[in-house]
């Protein structure tokens, strides 16, 4: 009987360990957001297309962790994955944005100096 | 002796390469130290003003890193969680920037709707202006058509009139064209005393007809010149002509012919038109005349 609830801790402990589960939604959601800074443009803004790049390496990574059982590191790198991508993003609007302010600028000097020829 | 103290040395090298081990193990590792700069680094961005919550989910991201730290230092999970913190504050500090740069874009859109609504109401400005003065000159070329109609229309009636007056004067006084311009000739015993130069009272009746006449004769000279006889000194004689051509100028001046258009010159008896050996001719001689000039050489003469 004690035996038996002992074994059953060690059972529980292991599962524990084990029981890491399959991390089914940062696998998903990393994928988003690796796929929502291409959409960005991640690839032509040189900063974030390095984020980019190590999104991709560590969810491969991370997928290969998947297929061999390691939940938990898989885990972790799907988290790298997801805040590079994400970052990846935020940089290629930045840029973007700033873009978009060089242009206003240019649109302005030009009516400011067509005004007054 | 030797060996025991190179049994010590190790001892101590041993001692301290596992403190050290220690050591190391409690110190934070790059990326914590990274994620750390990281978010101050975002916290004094624009970040800290435009984008809040995305700060707080990079100080959220930095506490579990750092809660992992201190519960299982030298765990790889450490490294793991203070690599996204770092990048979560980056990303922060990459969206508050992007969030400031719309800002400015919005500012420079305004500006440049400013610039735009100012240049198109300067250029309208400019055409209104434009058209005024179009208009203007218009308004000035018609004035000034009128105003030469009107003058053309007064200038032939005054050129009528002046003309009609002429001929009235022609009808009852001595009057000849001749190359100098009209001359009018009035007989010197008709205005005058013998040697005086004082208007007689019937000199006054023909005076005022070539006063009429001469007043619509404008923008023309008139010369009175005084003539005599040759009794007596030619000195007395140049005198007498003078002051009696200056009386009838006199008179004419006062009965509105203009003073700068009217002079008077004493000729004495030096172009007589008759003969000075007979009393008629004599007669003939002493004598006013009024030269009305023509219109083409109308300086004074002498």
């Amino acid at each position: 009987m004690r035996n038996l609830a002992l074994a059953s801790v060690a059972l529980a402990l292991a599962a524990g360990c084990g029981s890491v589960p399959k991390p089914e939604a940062r696998i998903a959601s990393s994928e988003g957001s690796i796929r929502g800074a291409r959409e960005a443009g991640a690839q032509s803004v040189p900063q974030a297309s390095l984020y980019l790049k190590l999104a991709e390496e560590e969810r491969s990574k991370a997928m290969a962790l998947v297929r061999s059982g390691d939940y938990e590191r898989a885990n972790y790198l799907l988290m790298r994955a997801e805040a590079d991508a994400e970052l990846a993003n935020a940089l290629a609007r930045e840029k973007a944005a700033k873009q978009e302010v060089e242009q206003a600028s240019e649109r302005v000097e030009k009516i400011k100096g067509g005004g007054t020829p | 002796m030797n060996r025991r103290r190179r049994t010590i040395m190790i001892g101590l090298a041993l001692a301290g390469a596992s403190l050290s081990a220690c050591a190391t193990t409690a110190l934070p590792p790059p990326e914590l130290v990274e994620a750390r700069a990281n978010y101050q680094k975002a916290e004094t961005s624009a970040a800290g003003r435009l984008k809040p919550a995305e700060l707080h989910d990079a100080k959220l991201a930095l506490d579990r890193a750092e809660a992992e730290q201190r519960s299982s230092p030298g765990e790889p999970q450490v490294k793991d969680l203070a690599y996204v913190a770092s990048r979560k504050a980056a990303l922060a500090e990459a969206q508050g920037n992007a969030a400031a740069a719309m800002e400015e874009k919005a500012k420079l859109d305004a500006e440049a709707a400013k610039a735009q609504a100012d240049a198109l109401a300067a250029s309208k400005k400019k055409l209104e202006g434009m058209e005024g003065a179009v208009a203007e000159s218009k308004a000035e070329a018609t004035r000034q058509k009128n105003e030469t109609e009107k003058e053309r229309t007064a200038r032939v009636a005054a050129e009528r009139k002046a003309q009609d007056a002429m001929e009235a004067l022609e009808k009852s006084l001595a009057v000849t064209r001749e190359e100098r311009g009209m001359v009018i000739t009035l007989s010197g015993s008709l205005l005058f005393a013998t040697g005086k130069s004082t208007l007689l009272p019937g000199a006054q009746n023909q005076l005022n007809k070539v006063a009429d006449a001469l007043k619509t004769q404008t923008e023309r000279h008139f010369v009175v010149e005084g003539h005599t006889d040759n009794v007596g000194t030619d000195d007395v004689n140049q005198a007498l002509s003078q002051r009696r051509a200056d009386a009838v100028r006199d008179y004419l001046i006062m009965h509105g012919v203009a003073a700068p258009s009217i002079s008077a010159v004493g000729k004495g008896p030096i172009q007589p038109i008759a003969d000075n050996k007979t009393v008629e001719g004599r007669a003939m001689n002493r004598r006013v005349e009024i030269i009305v000039q023509k219109p083409e050489a109308p300086s004074t003469p002498q």
